[in-house]
């Protein structure tokens, strides 16, 4: 059996029997014993030698100065000791005392028995205490070490960007020069104390929470990449981690604050010009599309076969430029963190068949077969109506687009696991490997003889990239050239 | 045969649109803002309204909302056709649900000829 240290106990009661009678039990049981017949006496004992009291064994009917007042005063100073109350009847004032922070009360008629059932319990709270106290110390000091290190102290002071470090509980450990001009921060307003104090910010506040949580599953919330946050008048774009020690264990969370103020004012403007330059393309682009349309079905004359020939060109220009346009726009609202609009829950077997027969068209056209299986029960699916009309669209238009006529594309939606699997699947003309790891680049298109003729803006899967990684899912792509592509999405399912 | 009413701004879509529209055996009547598209509701009474969002004197939610609450006129059914970007579209359909669903069917412009077909003749079938 594990032997452990005796435990200090002071006892603070003015009936000489019941004093004498504890000091007896605590000895007989091996714990260190002091005794104090008055809370002045106690407070003196307390306030010269506070390391020699780990336990205070309390009466509640001391005269003069009550007991409820010392235990408000202990608890203020000397939060380590444990305080054990005893009254003649454990009555309103017991509870009151438990509500003002003693650990229990034991009735002054006790047995010994009883008399340790009690105590026994308070030591064994007062050892637990102590040993997440040391914890807590140990978790912090791995952390402030950093502070001690001249040099390294020295790079993360002159850091151009703002550092903030915080224990598991989120109180600050450390910061630099930056981040207290930043936030405002002193070394006595903010070192110790939780961030939420001295940084006001819900949002940063939840960040470290995620990074400190991040093993614990609470971390799987959408985030856009790199998040900008406005702190006062300030935009930062910010970056928080979880700091492990040599076990793995999350000791704390750092945050990387960048100062992007004047570059996000700059962003605004380029974002605006681009928003309101493709909405003026649009409008005149929707005209052009149709003349060609009517003029192309004969509407307005006979056509000879060099002319139709031309204007069935003009129109696969024209719808090319729409693309572009809405390409642009949509990549626009990702790079803003805006490709998620609204977290709902999804009929996702609804939103693709509608996207199928959107598609069923263009399919005829280019005389594919397009099939599609949906399985009956899907898990529930909470995400972006938009996103996923977006993802469903660019690969089963990819997969049209790059499938040469006669050819067939498959589309399922089942249950994969724990995730909702999303397939596309085309024997098409497909990917070169050298080509597979950079087909999600933006502006990236293939170049090839087959290919040439196809228009595109090279956005599209890199706005499906940015819609899944939003969602915390995973998309996967396998081909071969000649015998075709396979796309799959898995988007997690709701838990529970 | 089907009267449709066609309401925008922008001529030259109106033209190409009414010339498509005709060769499906429609009767397209023409206005191009939104205080004439409903004086025309109201004397032609079209078996269908094409309505542009975006336009001079009047925009296309607005002319809808004076549609709907117009017991002569408002079982004709309408569409409404837009240029604004479709994600932003889709949040202000959301959240303007209670007067945008009064509106029968909705296209993001750039229509494509096909679709906007296909989206008439279903509506025309249903009446």
């Amino acid at each position: 059996m594990l032997i452990q240290p005796s435990i200090n106990i002071l006892v603070v009661e003015n009936d000489i029997t019941i004093l004498q009678r504890c000091r007896e039990l605590i000895i007989d049981e091996g714990h260190r014993v002091r005794t104090a017949e008055c809370i002045e006496e106690a407070l003196d004992i307390i306030q010269k030698q506070p390391g020699d009291v780990d336990i205070m064994l309390l009466s509640l009917e001391l005269p003069g100065w009550g007991g409820m007042t010392l235990i408000n005063t202990l608890q203020k100073a000397r939060r380590e000791i444990l305080i054990m109350t005893m009254s003649d009847n454990c009555g309103e004032e017991a509870i009151e005392a438990m509500h003002a922070g003693a650990y229990d009360c034991i009735r002054k008629s006790f047995t010994t028995d009883r008399f340790w059932t009690k105590m026994n319990r308070a030591i064994e709270a007062f050892r637990l205490r102590r040993q997440l106290d040391i914890l807590t110390r140990q978790r912090q000091a791995a952390l402030t070490r950093v502070r001690h290190d001249e040099n390294l102290f020295a790079i993360l002071q002159s850091f151009p960007d703002g550092l903030v470090v915080t224990d598991w509980q989120t109180n600050i450990v450390l910061f630099n020069e930056k981040a207290g001009s930043l936030f405002d921060l002193t070394e006595e307003k903010a070192s110790g104390h939780p961030i939420s104090v001295s940084i006001k910010s819900d949002e940063l506040l939840s960040f470290f929470i995620r990074a400190i949580k991040a093993d614990s599953g609470l971390g799987r919330l959408m985030v856009g990449e790199e998040p900008v946050v406005k702190v006062g008048e300030k935009a930062l774009r910010v970056h928080v981690y979880p700091v492990k020690n040599e076990t793995g264990t999350v000791i704390g969370a750092a945050g990387l604050f960048h100062d992007v103020t004047t570059v996000s004012a700059m962003d605004k403007l380029k974002s605006d010009f681009l928003s309101m330059v493709s909405h003026e393309l649009k409008s005149p682009l929707s005209s052009l599309l149709m003349q060609i349309s009517v003029v192309l079905d004969g509407l307005a004359g006979d056509l000879t076969a060099k002319q139709s020939d031309l204007l069935a060109k003009a129109k696969e220009k024209t719808k090319g430029m729409i693309t572009l346009v809405n390409d642009i726009l949509d990549y626009r609202r990702i790079q803003e963190g805006k490709s998620i609009q609204k977290i709902e829950s999804l009929d996702l077997a609804e939103i693709l068949k509608r996207t199928i027969e959107l598609m069923h068209l263009s399919a005829e056209e280019k005389g594919l077969s397009l099939t599609c299986e949906i399985a009956e029960e899907l898990p529930s699916f909470s995400g972006d109506r938009g996103g996923m009309e977006a993802i469903f669209v660019n690969l089963i238009s990819n997969a049209i687009k790059y499938t040469l006529r006669g050819g067939n594309v498959n589309v399922t939606l089942n249950k994969a696991g724990k995730d909702i699997g999303f397939k596309v699947v085309d024997n098409g003309i497909g990917i070169l490997p050298e080509d597979i790891d950079r087909i999600f680049e933006k502006f990236y298109r293939i170049k090839t003889e087959q290919t040439r003729s196809i228009s595109g803006s090279g956005l599209g899967l890199s706005i499906v990239k940015g819609i899944v990684d939003a969602h915390n899912s995973a998309i996967h792509v396998e081909s071969e050239v000649g015998k075709g592509t396979t796309f799959v999405v898995s988007l997690p399912a709701e838990t529970g | 045969m089907k009267k449709v009413l066609l309401v925008d701004d922008d001529v030259d879509f109106c033209e190409a649109t009414k010339l498509l529209l005709e060769s499906k055996g429609c009767e397209v009547v023409l206005a191009y803002d939104g205080k004439e598209g409903l004086e025309k509701t109201r004397a032609a009474r079209p078996d269908l309204v094409i309505l542009d969002v975006m336009m001079p004197e009047m925009n296309g939610y607005d002319v809808c909302v004076v549609l709907k609450a117009d017991q002569k006129l408002k079982k004709i059914p309408v569409i409404l056709l837009t240029a604004v970007d479709q994600a932003l579209f889709k949040t202000t359909y959301t959240k303007t649900m209670g007067l945008m669903t009064e509106a029968d069917d909705y296209i993001a412009k750039p229509v494509e000829p096909g679709e906007l077909v296909r989206r008439v003749e279903d509506l025309l079938s249903k009446k």
